[in-house]
């Protein structure tokens, strides 16, 4: 009893002040995923990583939009949609205040345009994802290009082409340069 | 299956938070849970972070309780220990759902036998994500529960705006340059210290200076109190001799 | 995977196994240099694992099952025994159910503690142990479609949800007692902090004859979520959230499965700094106990200076991952957070406060006149039920046995470190409970000594390729005692089968035995002492085996009567 009296007096006030100051938090504690609509290019990274299906991405063809959307009721804070972003669009905060009294207000969306295929016409990327790549190779080419500058701006112009093609454009594109090639050997012959 | 709130039962409520004098009482209801829950919920009655200085006193019974607090994803077996807890609570009670998992199945969320949260087998009034709460996120949430707090978050949708571009890191550095010391610091560090690490690592590069790029690593880790990060640095610079990375 | 003939530790053992039964072993397999598969003649299994249990010092881990038709025609069957004495190893005896026969010969009757491994086999997989006892459902609810076998892959999709049939429980509970009873129910919901379980107390006036127990009451099938839905990536995160104490623990025990599995080489700093998290969650979780065992002897106000210091851990854990629990630390390969100088400082620090703090609270809790007397020679577990069940953790320590996963298979970080193993001879409450406190100071000794010598180098191997149709064992000592998971790759960046097997999985079992024979108002305190990720019922139902009459006692009731001793509930 006596040494229990002790740790008691010598522990004193134990209790932290939150909520009436705020709390002391580790600098990298892993709370709230906040998303930077802006920076995201809606690539889908995250949805396919996240554990706990917490983040979602739905295509809409006819509206032409692709919509991002996180659920914090059923998100597990583990930060892996953190390590896969390409473009540093989600990061966990130290927020840890999410309680409320509608569900709704657990979601958070963003809708972002999709680009049409340069052959078809066919909605089929988020636009945002196509211009960041073409960005990307332009940056690419033009850190190369001293001396060869005609060879490479082909080049980009080629690779810029396939990124606004859709995937099935790009197949029927495929097939139709095989049979030309095909047609040739067999000219050759 | 699912239970639903009568209107005059929803006024008794809105009385009981309006008029509440006195201490809140809780009992907890484990549908399933792991058990993080549960515990973080001790931790936050514990002398730390002590939620009974506001009255919040965890209840041996339902019959005694204000305030319901559900965890777990409800599996199929605590479907109906769950409902029965939630009969026995007198009106008006609050429900509330804790953690990923009472919230909305969270992981667990389609598995075959669960429910997937709380809020398919009783109304719900307040939701604590988490996974689990921490102790302080548990406190927010009984007092947005007891109508203390505002809640802070608000659903938001938003549209991608006219011209809106993604923008590129660091675009100074070539691509291939900067993708390979993101890569090698996440490799020695993880990935939240690593692009720490990265970012203060491409920032040096940044730094007009005609020093060639070895003697400016060593220079910039020499300067670097804490081994293992200098250790990191010199690392990321070794990396960079790669042939394919000399311009 | 090539494993170097020299290399290997514990081919003595199938050496034995073929001398024993001639004609039983039809090949061996070896997944690491001290892991390797034997496949028996299905009906020499039960020969072939009682005679590495007792002959060569096997204790029984796991045992698995798995739908192998579309591979080879069959299910399989692995009984995976952790070799303990000369040459410690694991041998996993392996058997092939074809699959128009759908039975095999129990290995209960001459193993006991393989019973829950086969009763869950049976819910799962359908497959009838020849001779089991006990053919109770275990894992699946009472009101789970008759023949609907969730872990076959042909059986359902993972997200069906048949609708419930009845309202009520069913389960049958078992009572060896002789002649006629009374009965106590618990469960399954609880006051205090218990997870979900419904148990029974046959007794004689305030004595308990025997105790039976239905648990699995948050099965939720996180073994069909692995093979479905999740790459093997995201299971390390699902492997978190077995358990909310101790979830670290299967994270990594998952992790070093699919790595032993795949001849990952997993980075020496990987390794220590999974170790040190192994040790901050033991800190945490021990203490939670001894709160515990302070709560149940009615000693409140040391259970809540336990708690406040056990906080110390927690900001530890926080620090170094960014979470209390839940560490979500570990990718296969590596791990995702690296220690820097900063929290090395700030870990030590807490460390040396944390010894200190814990050396004056165990000081206070000695000193406290009612705690002694009132757990030693409670609660007892028989060295020979121990042997027959394979119990783990501190529960099979306090009786003596020097089983630790650290030391038997030193995994990850703990091949480098020094430690010894705590063990008590009282077989009771006290006993384990010693066995804790001193555990904590390894775990302070531990932490230390990995943050002295922590390797240099990466956290992280990525650099490896996905083989399908590999399998093996991961495992760790948790802090209720060794951990172990098999896992199969699949051939699609998915598992083929994933096995968790949990520490408290392993005791429950013993359970039955430790209640015997002890007063109702025990009950709580020997419970509490296996430390079941928290004790476990709010309902005893207890039987009055001489006055045949049965009453329902609230467990708070129960429990109050475990702290206060007086007035009786069953008066």
């Amino acid at each position: 009893m006596f040494k229990l009296l002790k740790e008691v007096f010598r522990t004193g006030e134990a209790t932290v002040k939150y909520p009436f100051a705020p709390l002391e938090i580790s600098k990298d504690f892993r709370g709230k995923p906040e998303h930077t609509a802006e920076q995201c290019i809606a690539c889908g990274a995250c949805t396919i990583a996240c554990p706990a299906n917490a983040l979602a991405m739905e295509t809409d063809v006819a509206a032409g939009t692709r919509t991002w959307s996180i659920s914090y009721a059923r998100c597990i804070f583990c930060a892996r949609c953190e390590e896969v972003c390409p473009t540093q669009a989600i990061k966990l905060t130290p927020d840890f205040e999410l309680a409320v009294t509608n569900k709704a207000d657990l979601t958070v969306k963003a809708v972002f345009k999709l680009a049409d295929c340069v052959c078809c016409g066919e909605p089929f990327a988020p636009a945002k994802e196509i211009a960041y790549v073409t960005a990307l190779i332009e940056a690419t080419s033009v850190t190369s290009a001293d001396g060869t500058t005609a060879a490479v701006s082909e080049d980009t112009e080629r690779r810029r082409r396939m990124l606004a093609t859709c995937p099935s454009c790009k197949r029927v594109n495929d097939l139709v340069q095989i049979a030309r090639i095909t047609d040739q050997q067999e000219k050759r012959r | 299956m699912k239970m639903d709130t009568p209107a005059d039962i929803k006024r008794m409520k809105s009385s009981l938070l309006s008029n509440i004098r006195r201490s809140a009482y809780v009992y907890r209801v484990d549908c399933g849970g792991c058990n993080g829950c549960e515990i973080e919920i001790f931790a936050a009655i514990t002398p730390i972070f002590d939620a009974e200085r506001f009255g919040i006193k965890v209840v041996a019974s339902p019959r005694h309780a204000d305030i319901l607090l559900f965890t777990g994803a409800v599996t199929r077996a605590m479907r109906m220990p769950a409902l029965r807890a939630y009969e026995a609570a007198p009106d008006p009670k609050i429900v509330v759902s804790y953690g990923a998992c009472g919230c909305s199945g969270g992981i667990f969320h389609d598995l075959y036998c669960v429910w997937g949260g709380t809020d398919q087998v009783v109304p719900v009034d307040v939701y604590i994500p988490g996974c689990p709460p921490t102790p302080p996120a548990t406190i927010y949430g009984f007092a947005v529960a007891l109508g203390l707090l505002d809640q802070k978050l608000k659903a938001k949708t938003h549209i991608e705006g006219e011209g809106e571009q993604a923008g590129i890191a660091h675009p100074a550095v070539p691509y291939n340059v900067r993708i390979h010391i993101e890569r090698e610091a996440r490799r020695m560090a993880g990935y939240r210290q690593g692009r720490d690490i990265a970012d203060r690592f491409l920032g040096m590069l940044q730094i007009p200076g005609d020093l060639p790029l070895q003697q400016r690593v060593e220079t910039f880790a020499a300067a670097e109190t804490d081994p293992r990060l200098a250790e990191i640095y010199l690392q990321i610079g070794e990396t960079l001799q790669h042939p394919e990375l000399r311009p | 995977m090539n494993i170097n003939v020299t290399d290997r530790v514990g081919a003595s053992h199938i050496e034995y196994l073929r001398q024993k039964l001639p004609h039983a072993v039809l090949e061996e397999r070896w997944q690491t240099d001290k892991q390797v598969t034997v496949t028996v003649k299905l009906n020499q299994l039960p020969e072939a694992v009682s005679t590495l249990y007792y002959g060569r010092e096997g204790w029984l881990s796991v045992v698995v099952g798995n739908d192998e038709r579309s591979l080879n025609d069959s299910f399989g069957l692995y009984y995976v025994l952790s070799m303990e004495g000369e040459e410690k190893c694991h041998v996993v005896v392996h058997a092939a159910v074809p699959s128009d026969n759908e039975e095999f010969p129990s290995v209960t009757p001459k193993v006991p503690g393989c019973v829950w491994g086969e009763r869950e086999i049976r819910d799962m997989y359908g497959l009838r142990p020849v001779g089991l006892p006990d053919e109770r459902r275990l894992v699946l609810p009472d009101d789970w479609p008759e023949g609907l076998h969730p872990l076959r892959k042909d059986s359902m999709d993972y997200r069906l949800r048949p609708q419930p049939t009845s309202d009520n429980e069913n389960y049958q509970f078992r009572n060896d007692a002789a002649g006629e009873t009374t009965v106590v129910p618990l469960g399954p919901l609880h006051i205090t902090s218990d997870e979900p379980g419904h148990f029974r107390l046959f007794v004689d006036g305030e004595d308990i004859i025997d105790a039976d127990y239905r648990m699995f009451y948050v099965h939720r099938g996180m073994e069909k979520l692995a093979e479905t839905r999740m790459g093997y990536n995201e299971v390390t995160f699902l492997a978190d959230r077995v358990c909310g104490i101790c979830g670290y623990a299967h994270s990594v025990a998952y992790a070093s499965s699919v790595e032993n599995a795949l001849g990952i080489i997993v980075p020496q700093r990987a390794q220590a700094i999974r170790s040190l998290l192994l040790e901050t969650e033991r800190l945490h979780s021990h203490m939670l106990n001894l709160g515990l065992v302070c709560h149940f002897v009615g000693f409140d106000s040391g259970f809540m200076q336990f708690f406040r210091v056990r906080e110390k851990a927690m900001t530890l854990a926080e620090m170094l991952t960014g979470a209390r629990k839940t560490y979500a630390i570990n990718l296969i390969g590596g791990v995702r957070r690296d220690i820097l100088g900063e929290q090395r400082t700030k870990t030590l620090q807490l460390v040396a406060e944390l010894r200190e703090d814990v050396q004056r609270l165990l000081e206070m809790l000695l000193a406290t006149p009612n705690f002694g007397p009132r757990v030693a020679a409670v609660g007892l577990l028989d060295r020979k039920i121990a042997r027959d069940y394979s119990p783990v953790g501190p529960l099979v320590r306090g009786s003596g046995f020097k089983r630790d996963t650290r030391v038997d298979h030193a995994f990850a970080g703990y091949k480098n470190v020094n430690l010894g193993v705590h063990t008590g001879d009282g077989c009771d409450v006290l006993s384990r409970t010693m066995v804790r406190a001193a555990e904590i100071f390894d775990s302070l000794s531990l932490i230390e000594q990995l943050l002295d010598n922590t390797p240099e180098g990466p956290i992280i191997n990525e650099d490896f390729v996905y083989k399908p149709y590999q399998f093996a064992l991961g495992f760790t000592e948790a802090p209720r005692g060794e951990d172990i998971h098999w896992s199969m790759t699949g051939d699609n960046q998915k598992l083929y089968r994933w096995r968790c097997r949990a520490s408290t999985y392993a005791n429950w079992p013993v359970l039955r035995y430790m209640l015997r024979g002890n007063t109702v108002s025990d009950a709580p305190l020997i419970v509490g002492s296996i430390d079941p990720c928290y004790s476990c019922t709010d309902r005893v139902t207890v039987v009055d085996v001489k006055k045949e009459t049965s009453k329902t006692i609230p467990y708070k009731e129960i429990e109050r009567y475990c702290r206060e001793r007086k007035d009786s509930p069953l008066k």
